[in-house]
Order: C-alpha cells, then sequence, then structure tokens
C-alpha cells in the first residue's frame, strides 16, 4: 500500500473539542438503559450471538472489508464469491444454523452470488415441491451439491407474471416439457445467482398442454454441466452487465431453445400434469402460498427498520461530532456548534431515529399476527380452503385474517422499504459533504438496497392490492356484512361517527393521534368507492387515489403498532420510566410529523382542524425535537450495530472520526500509488509508466 | 456462442414503431422549440460541431467503463482530459466548444477545476500583474491548477477554516501551514493527482500591530480572515508534491470515480508576498499593514458564479433523465387496463398511460422548462452584475448572492430527486447499467452538497429576506430599495399584514398570472413571519432553521414559477401548437408545486380551498393534454445518444436490443467462468484447482 505519511502529519490531531469527547459528553447527558434497550428490540441471547459470529468472521482475512469501494466489478465479484464460499464453509465448521448464516452476512453486509439460491431456490423447491422432489432436489440444493436460481422476471416483462413468453410445452410422445423463448423478451433478465454461479434454476413458464395455455408454472432446469460448469446445448445465459448497486451479485440473463425436461422437474404440489390422461390436475390450494408471501413482506418491513437504523446511526453520531457556524445569537468567540443542534438537521434525522423505531415495532407485530394465524389455519378444516381460488382477491374480504394480513403486508412493504431506501439518502445528505465519500458507509448501502422498492413487487404496483382489497371490505360493511378484522372496524367506526364529526384531540391524547389515521383511512376508502361505484370513474383514473389510500393504511398500521407497543405492559414493564418516556416522545414524533406532513388530507377529511395543524407544525413538533435530542446518540446505541459491519468513519461508535477518515484516504487508497503526467501533450498517463501511449480496455 | 440467439425476434408491437407512433401523435415542431431553447446562444451549433469529433475517437467509448476498478477509471479519464485539450488545439475550439466536448463525454474530468473554479479565481481575484503572469500560462496548459478551500473539518462555513497564512515581516513571505489534522484540505478536485498549482484559501495572519514583539516567535498574529493564495504545490518536471507539502486523493466516492479530490497539509510551507491574489485586499509588503476589500462580500463573487452555472446545469442534467423515462415508459408496456373489455385483456398498456407514472414523469418534465427559463434569467442577473463590479458598483452583489444560494439549492435538489424519481419509474430495469441513470444519478448527487450545503444555505436567502422586510415597513427608508424583491415586498406584504386578509384575491385555476401572484404572496407571507418571529419576537436563529429553510425555498419557487411566466408572455419565436404546450407545461408546474405545499397557501390566504380541492383534477387534465406531445417535447431537447449512454432512452426505441446486446456482447464478467461449489476454494475455473486464485486474492486484501 502507499507509504506512510510523514511524522509530521503523524503527530496532527484534529482541533479541539475531539470526536470521542463529543460522544462522551453526548451520552453522559442522557440516562437511557442502552442495554436493556437493545434486549428489548433484539433479545439477549440474539446479541451475544452476533458478538460471537462477529468475532469468527473478523479473524477471516477474506472479510477484509479495505478493498471493498476499489475494486472492478470482475475482481468484486470474485472476492464475493469468494467470501459466499467461505461463509458456508464457516458455517460446517462452527455448525451454524440458516439463521446464524444470515446473521453473518447481515455483518458481511454485501450480497453474495449464492444469495439467490439459499432464499428464494430453496423456498421455491420446499413449497412447491412433492415428496419425491424434495428428494431429487431439495436435499440436494440444501447441501449446495446444486446450486440454483429463480427465475421468473423477463427482460419485457417483469410485475405482471401472467404477462411472461417463456413456454413449457407438454410432449406426450416422450412425456417430457419442452422449454421455449420465442422472443429475445423472453429472454429472463434479473435473475440473481444466475449469471455465473447457478446450475440450476427453477424457472417460471406458461405451460401449455395440447395447445391449451394453463398459465405460468414452476420447473426445475438443469442450465450448466455439473463438471465444467459450462451452459449445456441449447441454453444460453449470462450475467446482465453492471448495475446502479448490488454489484456483487450476478444477476443473469437465460434463453432456451427447445430445452427437453423430464416429467418430473415441473414442482407439482399445486399443480401437475397427469402422465396417463395428458390432464392438467390441481392437487391442493395455493391459498398457503400467500402465506409465504405475507411472510416475505413481513420480513422487509421488519428489516428496514435495522436498514435504515444503520444509516441513522451513522448520521446520528457525525452531526454529533461534526460541528460548523457559531450559533447566531452566541457571544463572538464561542465555538462553533455541533450540527445536531441545528433544528434543519434535527428535523431530518429525529423523525427518521422515530420511524426506525416505529417500523422494527410495526414488523414484529405483524409476525406475532402472521404466526398466530398460521396456527389458526392448521386448525381450521382442509375442506374449507379447498372451495377457494388462487388468487388473494377470491379469499373473504371482511372476514378472514389472512386476506387482511396478505393486503396490509403489500402496502407497508411498499411504506415500509420507500421509508427505508428514501431515509438513507435524507442521512447521507445530512452528513454534508462527507456523506458523499464511500467511507461514510451511506452510499453503497442505499445503493444496495434500492432494489428492495421495486422487488417483491414494485411499491406502486401493490398499492392496487390494497386499494382493491379496501374498496371491497367497505362495501361489505355497507352491506352490513363486515366482520371482527381491524380494517372493517375502522370502516364501521367511521360510518357510525361520520354525522357527529371527530374532533380528536391529537395534542392532548396519544390514542386520538392513532384514531385521526384510522378516521382518515376510512374517509379516503369510502370517498374512493364513491368514485368508483356511484361516479363509475375508469380503475386507471383513479390509480393515484389508490396509492395515497394505500399510504394512508400503512401509516396508520405503523402509528398503532409503534402505538401499541409504547404502551405495552412488555415495554412498560421492562423499560425504567425515563426510557419509556422517551420511546412514548418517539411515537408522538413520528406520528404527529407525518400527520403534519399530510396535513391537507387530515383537515380534508375534517380528523384534525387547521388550527390543531398550525400548533402540530410550529410547537409540537419542535417541542418533541428539543425532548428527544439530548438522547440522540443512546437511543441508537442500543441498536447495538457494531463498528465492523457500518464500516464507516463518521458513525464509528467512538467518535473518533477524522483520524479514521484520514487514515483511509491516506493509506489505503490505490489510486494515491499512481504518479501523474498532467500535460497534454505528453500522452502517457503516468510518470513512472515510462513511455508508451495509454491504453484502456475499451 | 449457441446460434439461436441471433435469429431471436422481439414480441410485437416493436420499440421504434411505438416511438413513431408516439412522435405522429403531436403536431410540435421539435426544431422549432429546440432552437427556442438552446439555439439562440449557439449551443446546438456547438453541439452538433463536435459531437462527430468525439464520436470518432475510440478512447471516448463508454461501453466498459462501469466495470473497471477506480483507478484504472481514473487513468481512464486523465487520458481523455488530455486528447480533449490536443484535439480543441487541433480543431481550433472555443473555450465554450471544449467545454461542449467536455459535458459530451460526460466523465468528471480531472481538469475540471483547473478549467473552472482555478482559472476563474484568478481572473477575478488577480491583479492586473498577477492576471498578466498567470492567465497565458493557465491558458496553455503550463501549469495545472486547482482550488482548495474546504478542509477535514470545515465546509461551508468559510469563517471557521484553520489552515493558516502567516505573514513573516523579516523574509516578506507568508508561512502557510496545517496546525491540526482537521485542518487538511479535503475534497479539492483535480488537486490529488493531477494539479502542480492551486489556489489556497488560508486564515491571513498578520502581527498585531499594537503588540508587536522583538522577533517572530513574541510576535502576535491576528486573522484577517480566509483569503487566496496562487500556490505551486507539486514539481514540475517529478511531479512529487514539493518538500513540506502533503497531497493525496481522498479515496472512492459515491460518484465522481474519474475524479482526484484531494487531502493537502502544509508544514510551515512558505510562499513569496505575490502569492495573495490582490485585487481586492493586499499586505503591504513593508509595513505588513492589511488594505481591506471595499466590499467584505466580494470575495464571494467566484462561489457566486460557480451556484449560476450550477443552476444552469441543472436543465440540461434533468432532461437527461426525462428524455430516457419519457422514451421508456411510452415502449414498455405492463398490465392490460382493467376496464378493457373481456375479449381484449391481452393488450398492455404502455406504462406512461398510468396517472401513477404520469404523476411523477410529467411534472418533471414541466421542471426541466422552469429550470431553463431561471437559468438563463441567472446568467444574465450575473454578467450584468460582473459589469457593475468591475465598474466598483457593489450594489447588486447581496442581492444576487442571496437569490443564488436559494436558487442553488432548490434547483440542484429538484434535479438529483427528479434523476431519481425518473429512475424508480423504469421499474427493475432502471436499476440497471443500461438505463443510462447510474453514473449520472451518482455523479450529479455530490451537487446537493458542493458549493453550500442545500439546507445551510438557504439561511443566506432567508437572511436578505428579513431584511428587506424591515426596510419595506420603515417609512423612513422607503424607496431606499430597488430590487425585485423590494418590489415584490411592496405590493403584497400590505395585503398579508391586512386584517382582512380571510379572502382569497387569486383566480389559481384559470388566470395564469394570479398563479405568479399566489406565489409571490405565499412568498411574502413566509418571509413576514420569519420577520416576526425573529425580530419582532427575538425568537432564536437556530429554533427557526425549519422555518427559514421553507421561506427560502418559497421565494425561490417564486422565482421559478415568474421566470417561467415572464418567459412565455415575452416569447416571439414560437408558433401556436408548442406555446400552448409550454403554458400548460408552466400550469402543470406551478400547480404540482403549489400542491405540495398547499397547507401554506391556503393558511396565508394565497389559495382558497375549494380551489386546492380542485387541484388534483386540474393536474389530471393538463397531464393528459400534455400526454400526447411527451416524446416530441423531449426531443426538443436534443440530447445525442452518445450522451444519454442509455438502453431504455434511444431515440430510436430500439430498447431490448440494445439492453441484450450491453448484456450480451460488451460485459467482460461473461468471459469468467466461475466455480459454484463452496468446498472448492477455486473461483475462476481452471484458474486455480489448488485454491492459488483464492491466494491472489487474498493477497490483494
Amino acid at each position: 500500500m502507499s507509504n506512510p505519511p510523514p511524522a509530521w502529519v503523524q503527530a496532527l490531531k484534529p482541533a479541539s473539542p475531539q470526536g470521542t469527547q463529543l460522544l462522551t459528553q453526548e451520552r453522559a447527558q442522557s440516562n437511557i438503559d442502552v442495554d436493556t434497550l437493545g434486549n428489548l428490540l433484539h433479545t439477549k441471547e440474539a446479541l451475544q450471538k452476533q458478538d460471537e459470529i462477529l468475532n469468527v468472521l473478523k479473524g477471516e482475512k477474506v472479510f477484509d472489508k479495505s478493498r471493498n469501494h476499489v475494486l472492478g466489478r470482475t475482481e468484486k465479484i470474485q472476492l464475493a464469491l469468494a467470501r459466499g464460499k467461505r461463509l458456508q464453509q464457516l458455517k460446517k465448521v462452527h455448525n451454524w444454523t440458516d439463521e446464524e448464516v444470515y446473521v453473518a452476512n447481515e455483518l458481511v453486509a454485501e450480497p453474495t452470488p449464492y444469495g439467490l439460491h439459499a432464499s428464494m431456490f430453496l423456498v421455491t423447491l420446499r413449497e412447491q415441491g412433492t415428496p419425491e422432489q424434495h428428494k431429487l432436489f431439495f436435499e440436494r440444493a440444501r447441501n449446495y451439491e446444486i446450486i440454483g436460481c429463480y427465475a421468473q422476471t423477463e427482460l419485457g416483462h417483469g410485475s405482471n407474471v401472467r404477462g411472461l413468453e417463456t413456454t413449457a410445452t407438454w410432449d406426450p410422445s416422450d412425456q417430457t416439457f419442452v422449454i421455449h423463448s420465442p422472443s429475445l423478451t423472453a429472454s429472463k433478465w434479473w435473475i440473481g445467482s444466475l449469471g455465473r454461479t447457478a446450475n440450476h434454476a427453477v424457472v417460471m413458464a406458461q405451460l401449455y398442454i395440447g395447445g391449451k395455455n394453463y398459465g405460468p408454472h414452476p420447473f426445475v432446469v438443469q442450465i450448466r454441466d455439473m463438471e465444467t460448469h459450462q451452459p449445456l446445448e441449447n441454453v444460453y445465459v449470462g450475467d446482465i452487465g453492471p448495475k446502479f448497486g448490488y454489484n456483487t451479485m450476478d444477476n443473469g440473463f437465460l434463453l432456451f431453445n427447445k430445452l427437453k425436461i423430464p416429467h418430473v422437474n415441473m414442482l407439482a404440489r399445486f399443480a401437475q400434469v397427469d402422465k396417463k390422461t395428458n390432464k392438467y390436475l390441481r392437487p391442493a390450494s395455493p391459498s398457503l402460498m400467500y402465506g409465504t408471501m405475507t411472510w416475505v413482506r413481513s420480513n422487509i418491513v421488519l428489516q428496514a427498520g435495522g436498514v435504515l437504523a444503520r444509516g441513522v446511526t451513522i448520521a446520528v453520531r457525525y452531526c454529533a461530532v461534526r460541528r460548523q457556524f457559531q450559533d447566531r445569537d452566541a457571544k463572538a468567540g464561542t465555538e462553533e456548534n455541533q450540527v445536531l443542534n441545528y433544528k434543519m438537521v434535527q428535523i431530518r434525522l429525529l423523525p427518521l431515529l422515530a420511524a426506525m423505531y416505529a417500523l422494527h415495532f410495526t414488523g414484529r407485530g405483524m409476525m406475532r399476527l402472521y404466526q398466530e394465524n398460521q396456527e389458526r389455519m392448521k386448525a381450521a378444516s382442509q375442506a374449507d380452503q379447498e372451495k377457494r381460488g388462487a388468487g388473494p382477491e377470491q379469499l373473504r374480504a371482511g372476514s378472514d385474517l389472512l386476506a387482511d394480513l396478505h393486503a396490509t403486508s403489500c402496502g407497508l412493504k411498499a411504506l415500509a422499504s420507500t421509508t427505508a431506501g428514501e431515509g438513507l439518502e435524507v442521512c447521507r445528505r445530512a452528513c454534508g459533504g462527507h456523506g458523499y465519500s464511500n467511507y461514510s458507509g451511506i452510499g453503497p448501502w442505499y445503493s444496495d438496497y434500492l432494489p428492495t422498492l421495486t422487488w417483491e413487487g414494485d411499491n406502486y404496483m401493490l398499492t392496487q392490492q390494497v386499494a382493491r382489497y379496501l374498496l371491497k371490505s367497505a362495501r361489505a360493511v355497507l352491506a352490513g356484512k363486515g366482520t371482527a378484522n381491524d380494517t372493517s372496524r375502522i370502516l364501521q367506526a367511521y360510518l357510525a361517527r361520520r354525522d357527529k364529526g371527530a374532533s380528536f384531540d391529537i395534542l392532548g391524547d396519544d390514542a386520538d393521534i392513532v384514531a385521526a389515521f384510522a378516521w382518515r383511512t376510512a374517509h379516503l376508502t369510502f370517498e374512493t368507492l364513491k368514485y368508483r361505484d356511484v361516479e363509475k370513474r375508469s380503475w386507471n383514473s383513479l390509480l393515484v387515489n389508490f396509492w395515497r389510500l394505500s399510504t394512508a393504511l400503512s401509516q396508520y398500521l405503523v402509528v398503532k403498532n409503534f402505538y401499541e407497543a409504547v404502551t405495552s405492559p412488555e415495554l412498560t414493564s421492562t423499560l425504567d420510566k425515563d426510557t419509556a418516556h422517551i420511546l412514548r416522545a418517539l411515537f408522538r414524533l413520528y406520528a404527529l410529523h407525518t400527520l403534519e406532513r399530510e396535513a391537507s388530507e387530515f383537515f380534508s377529511s375534517a380528523a384534525v382542524t387547521v388550527r390543531q395543524i398550525g400548533l402540530t407544525q410550529t410547537s409540537e413538533v419542535m417541542k418533541l425535537l428539543d425532548e428527544i435530542r439530548p438522547h440522540a446518540v443512546r437511543l441508537v446505541d442500543a441498536w447495538k450495530i457494531p463498528d465492523w459491519q457500518l464500516d464507516s468513519a463518521l458513525g464509528r461508535s467512538d467518535g473518533d472520526v477524522y483520524p479514521d477518515l484520514f487514515k483511509r484516504a491516506s493509506t489505503q487508497n490505490p489510486v494515491n500509488e499512481l504518479v501523474f503526467d498532467p500535460y497534454p501533450w505528453n500522452e502517457n498517463v503516468l510518470k513512472n509508466l515510462g513511455g508508451g501511449a495509454f491504453k484502456a480496455k475499451l | 456462442m449457441p446460434d439461436f440467439i441471433d435469429s431471436l425476434t422481439l414480441a410485437e408491437p416493436s420499440g421504434p414503431s411505438l416511438l413513431a407512433a408516439e412522435r405522429a401523435r403531436s403536431n410540435i415542431s421539435i426544431n422549432e422549440l429546440a432552437n427556442h431553447l438552446l439555439g439562440h446562444d449557439g449551443f446546438l451549433q456547438r453541439q452538433s460541431k463536435v459531437l462527430p469529433i468525439i464520436l470518432s475517437e475510440p478512447l471516448f467509448k463508454k461501453s466498459t467503463q462501469a466495470n473497471i476498478s477506480r483507478p484504472e477509471r481514473f487513468k481512464l479519464a486523465l487520458a481523455r482530459g488530455k486528447l480533449l485539450r490536443r484535439l480543441a488545439d487541433k480543431h481550433g475550439w472555443t473555450h465554450a466548444e471544449h467545454e461542449m466536448a467536455e459535458y459530451l463525454v460526460d466523465d468528471v474530468s480531472p481538469y475540471m477545476l483547473h478549467m473552472g473554479m482555478f482559472v476563474t479565481t484568478i481572473r477575478e481575484q488577480g491583479s492586473d500583474e498577477q492576471r498578466a503572469q498567470w492567465l497565458p500560462k493557465i491558458e496553455k496548459w503550463e501549469i495545472i491548477g486547482a482550488y482548495a478551500q474546504t478542509e477535514l473539518g470545515h465546509g461551508s462555513n468559510v469563517r471557521g477554516l484553520e489552515c493558516q497564512a502567516r505573514w513573516d515581516a523579516t523574509t516578506r513571505e507568508f508561512v502557510l501551514h496545517s496546525p491540526t489534522l482537521t485542518a487538511s484540505k479535503w475534497w479539492n478536485g483535480t488537486l490529488g493527482r493531477t494539479a502542480n498549482f492551486a489556489v489556497v484559501v488560508a486564515q491571513l495572519m498578520l502581527p498585531d500591530p499594537k503588540a508587536k514583539g522583538q522577533n517572530e516567535k513574541e510576535t502576535k498574529y491576528v486573522s484577517y480572515g480566509p483569503h487566496p493564495f496562487l500556490v505551486q504545490v507539486r514539481d514540475l518536471k517529478t511531479h512529487q508534491p514539493l518538500e513540506g507539502i502533503v497531497i493525496g486523493d481522498i479515496g472512492p466516492k459515491y460518484g465522481y470515480p474519474s475524479m482526484d479530490n484531494a487531502y493537502m497539509l502544509f508544514d510551515s510551507f512558505r510562499i513569496p508576498h505575490s502569492a495573495l491574489l490582490s485585487r481586492y485586499s493586499s499586505v503591504d509588503p513593508e509595513t505588513g499593514l492589511y488594505s481591506k476589500p471595499a466590499q467584505p462580500t466580494v470575495v464571494y463573487g467566484t462561489l457566486t458564479y460557480m451556484r449560476s452555472k450550477i443552476i444552469q446545469h441543472a436543465r440540461l442534467v434533468l432532461a437527461r433523465a426525462v428524455t430516457i423515462a419519457v422514451r421508456y415508459t411510452a415502449i414498455r408496456r405492463q398490465f392490460a387496463d382493467r376496464d378493457s373489455p373481456p375479449d381484449d385483456k391481452s393488450t398492455e398498456l404502455p406504462v406512461l398511460d398510468y396517472p401513477t407514472v404520469q404523476i411523477r414523469i410529467l411534472p418533471l418534465l414541466a421542471t426541466t422548462f422552469a429550470l431553463h427559463y431561471t437559468g438563463l434569467a441567472m446568467q444574465n442577473i450575473y454578467n450584468n452584475t460582473r459589469k457593475e463590479i468591475e465598474s466598483g458598483d457593489f450594489g447588486s452583489l447581496a442581492y444576487m448572492h442571496s437569490m443564488s444560494s436559494g436558487l442553488k439549492s432548490l434547483c440542484t435538489t429538484l434535479a438529483a430527486d427528479g434523476i431519481e424519481t425518473c429512475r424508480r419509474a423504469l421499474g427493475g430495469h432502471g436499476y440497471g447499467g443500461g438505463s443510462g441513470l447510474v453514473q449520472l444519478n451518482t455523479d450529479y448527487l455530490s451537487k446537493v452538497t458542493v458549493e453550500g450545503d442545500n439546507w445551510m444555505i438557504t439561511q443566506q436567502t432567508a437572511a436578505y429576506l428579513i431584511k428587506k422586510v424591515a426596510i419595506a415597513l420603515n417609512p423612513a427608508a422607503k424607496g431606499s430599495g430597488s430590487d425585485e424583491i423590494d418590489l415584490q415586498f411592496r405590493t403584497y406584504l400590505p395585503r398579508v399584514q391586512a386584517e382582512d386578509n380571510t379572502v382569497c384575491e387569486y383566480d389559481i385555476l384559470r388566470n395564469d398570472w394570479d398563479l405568479v401572484r399566489a406565489f409571490q404572496h405565499r412568498a411574502t407571507a413566509l418571509a413576514y413571519d420569519a420577520y416576526q418571529d425573529r425580530v419582532v419576537r427575538k425568537k432564536g436563529w437556530t429554533s427557526l432553521m425549519v422555518n427559514l429553510h421553507k421561506l427560502s425555498r418559497a421565494q425561490s419557487q417564486c422565482v421559478l414559477v415568474t421566470q417561467f411566466y415572464l418567459a412565455l408572455t415575452s416569447n416571439t419565436d414560437l408558433s401556436k401548437p408548442a406555446t400552448d404546450v409550454l403554458w400548460d407545461l408552466y400550469r402543470l408546474f406551478a400547480l404540482f408545486t403549489l400542491e405540495a405545499d398547499r397547507y401554506e397557501f391556503f393558511a396565508c390566504n394565497a389559495a382558497s380551498k375549494p380551489d386546492l380541492d380542485a387541484i388534483p383534477e386540474r393536474i389530471n387534465d393538463l397531464m393528459s393534454r400534455i400526454r400526447p406531445h411527451a416524446v416530441r417535447l423531449v426531443d426538443a431537447w436534443q440530447i445525442p445518444d452518445y450522451l444519454l449512454d442509455s438502453a431504455l432512452g434511444r431515440s430510436d426505441g430500439r430498447v431490448y436490443e440494445d439492453l441484450f446486446n450491453r448484456a450480451h456482447r460488451l460485459n467482460p464478467l461473461n468471459k469468467i467462468t466461475v466455480n459454484p461449489n463452496y468446498w472448492d476454494d477455486e473461483i475462476v475455473k481452471g484458474e486455480g484447482g489448488g485454491g492459488e486464485d483464492m491466494k491472489s486474492i487474498l493477497a490483494k486484501l
């Protein structure tokens, strides 16, 4: 690496006060019990496990992060594969569970080329395979004897699964399926782990029997030779090229030229072709699958809190260390002010600090509901399940907890991932110029997270499902058929009080804040229902309304879950009074700041008055910022994100920001090994290469 | 390579036929509108002169640059920067033509600061003698310069800089010194590896005339604030830093991989008296006495110039993103219309027909025009002000500086957020390298914190506005101010203050001028509130910051709306079809902006509740009127395919062929075959059976 800087540079210290002192002061001015709060968020066992795994990873050279940002794509992905291999080897050595490997991967904090094998490939084989197929594919896949991916989206087709072009045609003469790509836009595209890594794929293709299309179905297809790793004949596969982020993953393309696969390769738990009769059969209802999707989305909501927490941890610590400008009202000669004392910094960061807690508790609440529901479904009669169709719309709206969970998980996934994704960028900008450096630890993390806003359902597209469900529930409630789920309840409550008015005391009573969010959601639902059913407006013309409706419902759910968490006996009995009080303040900040930003919908629906909004904006939110400010550093400390995971000079827990930035720039930066020839009339770019013109690999 | 790939066709209808259909739907003349936008100052002529030369040089091919490592990417950019200068000499390019070439190649050039801030600072702050000595060398690139102001611990607050220039009376030299680590210069472009000279901004330290000591050690020094010094930093032969200076590149960033942003430290480094750029302030070499500039803010002139350039650049940046988004969403189809008849469920709709896509893209299309007209206005103001300053009149400087702060903040935020909004509207492919929005996004995001952080600098605009309210309210001072702000406040303050300000006077849905008035009214009302809070109620500055930011934004939005309106009312070169669509774009921009802050308009009676409630319908209506012209409107920005570098935004619509070509032929990763088994340490097949390649990967860490 570069030569160490000269002695006079090594002797330099940052101007006083030092970052370490400032963070010590920050921690001294708050009495929040960081450990108890940390245990409440993550459990003591999980935090201990995290420490153990962290120690293992730190001892492995291959996980050294110092060169992460300087490699070219080709080198980068090779390193990522090396890391993925090492993680699996360590799993064996230390007898890690899948959950523990997941924790290790989170600490390494970049996708590995095994990512989609370990998630979607295994899940699909397990959920959609028969016992025979489990033996044939799932068992081997679990041992990494076959490496797979999940190939659904195509070059010309994303969220709309029904539009896929790849075909699987049943050939009764030799009892095979013929997998084929009829056009260029039929190429599978974006498929993680496919480009260079996988030798198998679950391929979603339109099933044709006797000329009739039965819609998209999953097929297991071997795509590469198990020895040479070269593509099989009539398979064309590769990586799709560099991306905004996720460059350690080999997202791939895949084309088939009439490739034959055996009958057993169609995943047959929910649909199959009878070998003897050539008939299409549906042995089981796929409605349980919606449970899996609901689980995946609840997980995204829970993770969104943690994703955002990384950005907020970095920004809060750095803004406590960074000082800029004297306070205009302070005496001359006063030191520069910590930027975290500026209201314009607080108004950006502290609501996000509140949001990361809000999302965490909401994700937890969703998971709990999901598990309760799984128990109930197992107990319910199978006969009842059989009669239903495939889509979530066919579940009985208004009466079914799963329908409620499915719809609300769509909306929450959209809101949570957008909040986290956009929140990270707000954190990066709040760090000022240094936020733009990759040593900030935010930029690459943000660009790796961004695809979450479009996968598992594009955030805008998903909101239609939520709206459809709300309109259905509203019709049921109007017809007197609504039942005991929460959505029906808020719609009924609205109808009961519609003529009396709302008058919620949002500044005096926290439960009223939740009620105001419910009211606004119900109001928008009935208004949209009027557009659709009475005024007969087209579906398409209402898409913006649907998006607003979904956002309103999801914000209500976050506010409600957060409120339930901060008032729960579990929390109030675990935490000391002061800490519980600050969490209550975080709830109020999240809710009132959201209310203020969506002010017009709240006063249009008469949930609150213009005067209340004015007071919220100018007084209540500002008071909450003042109240939370002294505790900000301890509130991020409680998330217990290890420095090694953050990999950020700005967000170090000890506050030693500037020496770290300088060390990374001067000693871990290969650009400083180049000595340039700056004159345009000399063609050579480097001094120490002597003659010879620059030859780029173009 | 399997032969079945080459025979594959595309699912119908194809991109080219869809774009042709789009262009046939509109009667706007692309050339007429292009000339209106970019013809007057020769922009289009320069573009068509320079582009063919760039296209003929293999060094400017963009196809694989996203794959290479940072050191390689940087060397490529330097090679390109050199070649551009040689081409400029060969073809006799003007400065503007050279800039055009840089714009098309679209690297952040390692020479950028040399061509921008460095030369501008010497020109604006150098004495006549200094100009004569240095400008010819700079123009010939015999010396390569950078501009070193910000430090590791100090950004927007120039007064907080730690780097010192101490006057040594005995040798008549300045001594440059970095007393701490946070005093290290930081972020300075072109300096990390490229420059051999730099303008260094340092605290000017002069002996306190009241307490002069016997020798240098006893002398007490007083700071006269930050001043610019011209300093040689590297040897002109070996290109190594001079003794007593440490310089390097600060490492990888979110974007800007081709720029060598620097750190730099001085160890009591001596520079001659002539190093101080002394057009406005100077130190007498005999007495060590300071003569100060007639106007203290004059040193901010260069910064103001950079900001006005940034504002003008914003329109073209956003136009690129919108061009890609409009063309691709006109081609991309997804889902059939739910209300279409059951027998026609197979025809998927172009996503640009979805209101959820329109509401994201079409207001941004309108914003490109809003930014354009304000950019032109800023340029005029800057040129006029420069002339006045040269002739010793500093009257407009404060106005220009304060407006440039607020506008820089708003315009770059609009463009940066707009790029990302466009990228997400493209769905999954927006995330891919073929979108053309990856480098644009990561490079442009630097703009929201550079040359003054977008949140911090709005204080300058707000402070200026509060001062102006005080002047307007003081009858004794009447007539003392005469800039645009004074006029606005004189018109609207009486209305805002009036006891009966409860009825809204503006017909924002039907009257274009009333839209301007509503924006002026609301900005004035916020300025008046801020004045009340700060001056009358004496509230703390820090506690008001959120409101001050809102005030600056409101005034800057008001400038955008006003300039858009004025440009359309005074336009003479456009025929009716284009004029009509531009008026719709004006309305869409104004109403969309207004709706986002509807509470502010409502609270001060700049808009009535019934009108506010009707805005969403009106916006839908305007979007459906603009929709058929969308492709032609972006065509009018005349952004060459080479600059777009986007499979999705190609002007011919051959989206999918291009995406596939990039993945299939231009992607170096597909040349390696990996070993996927985790129990084998081999990573690339055939290269490391015994784990050699794993060893070589580890060796590089």
